[in-house]
């Protein structure tokens, strides 16, 4: 770890959050961003005033009409891209802006309509490739869940098992819904309803995938110092590392599964591979809950063996019996993820991490939650400590 | 041949393939149903997808080559629901990613396979498709021998 690390560790916290999740058809993107940002102040007791910085991403309005709109003059502001793989790197420039003294008080804010106003939901035709889910269109390739479909079969394929091995994702996810007042999908689900989900992309069927919705998020950063003067308990950020990629770290996928140019090898992380852990000078063991990038439900194994909580090939075993719910070893997306709480980007996967550091998630809080960790397939992660 | 940036034929449909102004040597030769691909002139490896250097050894000296067109299976999902129109009459369809014996990758489907006789590590090799007048789409079928 550099010398600068050492200092910035438990020296940024998250103060403020805030979160609408649901079904708004005569709202616009720049409406839920305002209300999120709104909620999120109120959450923290902070004034629009404090806030000088702002980080967005690129979906609805751009930053200059949302901060014109919020009545927000910046000095740092910067819009990144809408895909669950950045939302990580935004919020760990968030806390390196306010460690470099580029501004005090950072807000990401986001707004989200499961259809853009008056366009197809597309990916991106613009761009070389036509984006992170271009897919290969021409021979019926389309959708982001092509991606874990194709995945998920490798890994079956190099390491057994099949389909139904995902269940426990589902209905572990499902079950944390439950006693989630905001969550979307809050049926019950038991493993025969989800065996009797239909296909959509076999290896996976309806339920190993999440669902689209309305929303809008917004997450506070600034000093522990100034964390502390504020209404609820400061959640400091100890511990950070990146998204890798190239060759070996295709999209939705574990490296080591032989997805697109992928090599073929069982994937286990290295020391430079788990460098949010060494910052935080902690292990997996440490965590208390895990929250995770599950659009789909293979990436959950994924995540599991990326981080060392298993062995590579192992994860199908590890998640049965309870192990990832509320009261297992190790409860993930406790929210119940994008799976059943919703999307919105990821952003309430953070959201969720904060609430239970704080104590405040009631019938399905984690006892004495000390360390979150979120953290993705792609190896992106953020360490939290209360 | 000229590069297409059309994504959908109007007339059926379908999604067609954007064709970027390097890429076009590729489909001219899948017009004339042959495969070729991108082959370092360094490092003597092939690569896919087509791009600017040799990702093996980044020398930017390649020709186009000639490939076998025999490969295996290397991974598939078979489509059940259709994202589109022209897609109904299809599902359910095989999407696979074939290795070649050269190496490379490629993401298509498997012509004249039931979905459920599809399977990881079967031979196949090359098949062409030709989709409009202009672009011809390389496909894959279970190899004869």
């Amino acid at each position: 770890m550099t010398e600068l690390a050492q200092a910035f560790l438990n020296k940024t916290a998250v103060c403020g959050v805030g979160l609408k999740i649901g079904k708004y058809p005569d709202r616009t993107h720049l409406s839920l961003a305002a209300e999120s940002f709104k909620l999120a102040l109120d959450d923290c007791g902070m004034k629009r005033e404090d806030v000088d910085g702002l980080i967005c991403l690129s979906f609805g309005s751009d930053y200059d009409r949302l901060l014109e709109a919020l009545g927000v003059n910046v000095r740092y502001a910067y819009q990144g891209w809408s895909h669950g793989r950045f939302i990580s790197p935004m919020l760990q420039q968030a806390a390196m802006v306010v460690g470099m003294g580029l501004a005090k008080t950072v807000a990401i804010v986001h707004g989200r309509r499961s259809k853009a106003y008056g366009q197809p939901a597309e990916p991106e035709p613009w761009r070389q490739g036509l984006g992170p889910h271009g897919e290969s269109p021409a021979y019926g390739a389309l959708a982001p869940a092509f991606g874990a479909a194709i995945a998920a079969q490798r890994y079956f394929h190099m390491y057994g098992g099949g389909n139904e091995d995902l269940a426990p994702v589902a209905v572990a996810f499902r079950k944390h819904a439950r006693m989630n007042p905001q969550a979307i999908r809050r049926d019950p689900m038991t493993t025969e309803d989800y065996l009797k989900s239909r296909w959509i992309i076999e290896p996976l069927r309806l339920f190993d995938c999440c669902q689209n919705n309305d929303g809008g998020a917004c997450i506070i950063v600034t000093s522990a110092e100034r964390a502390r003067d504020c209404k609820k308990a400061p959640i400091y950020i100890s511990g950070m590392q990146g998204v890798h990629a190239g060759r070996d770290y295709h999209n939705l996928t574990l490296p080591g599964l032989g997805v697109a140019q992928q090599k073929v090898y069982k994937y286990e992380p290295k020391d430079e591979d788990l460098y949010a852990y060494k910052m935080a000078g902690i292990t997996h063991k440490d965590v208390d809950l895990l929250m995770t990038y599950d659009a789909f439900t293979p990436l959950v194994l994924f995540v599991l063996e990326r981080f060392g909580f298993c062995k590579p090939g192992e994860a199908r075993e590890y998640i049965k019996n309870g192990r990832i719910e509320l009261g297992g070893d190790i409860p993930i997306n406790t929210s119940g993820g994008l799976l059943s709480e919703g999307h919105v980007i990821g952003w309430n996967l953070f959201i969720e991490a904060i609430r239970q550091l704080r104590h405040e998630c009631g019938e399905r809080q984690v006892k004495d939650a000390q360390i979150a960790q979120y953290a993705c397939f792609l190896g992106e992660s953020i360490i939290f400590r209360r | 041949m000229q590069p297409s940036p059309r994504r959908i034929d109007e007339k059926t449909g379908r999604y067609l393939p954007v064709i970027y102004p390097e890429e076009v040597p590729y489909w001219e030769a899948l017009k004339q149903r042959k495969l070729i691909l991108q082959r370092c002139k360094s490092c003597s490896k092939a690569w896919f997808p087509i791009g600017p250097a040799c990702p093996h050894c980044f020398s930017m000296e390649f020709e186009w080559a000639q490939m076998s067109g025999k490969g295996v299976l290397h991974n598939y999902v078979v489509y059940h629901k259709a994202w589109t129109t022209w897609l109904e009459s299809r599902v359910p369809y095989a999407v696979i990613q074939v290795e070649l014996d050269e190496g490379p990758r490629l993401t298509t489907n498997l012509l004249d396979c039931p979905v459920k006789e599809t399977r990881i590590g079967m031979r196949v090799e090359a098949a062409f498709e030709d989709i409009t007048d202009e672009i011809t789409l390389l496909q894959f079928r279970p190899a004869k021998t």
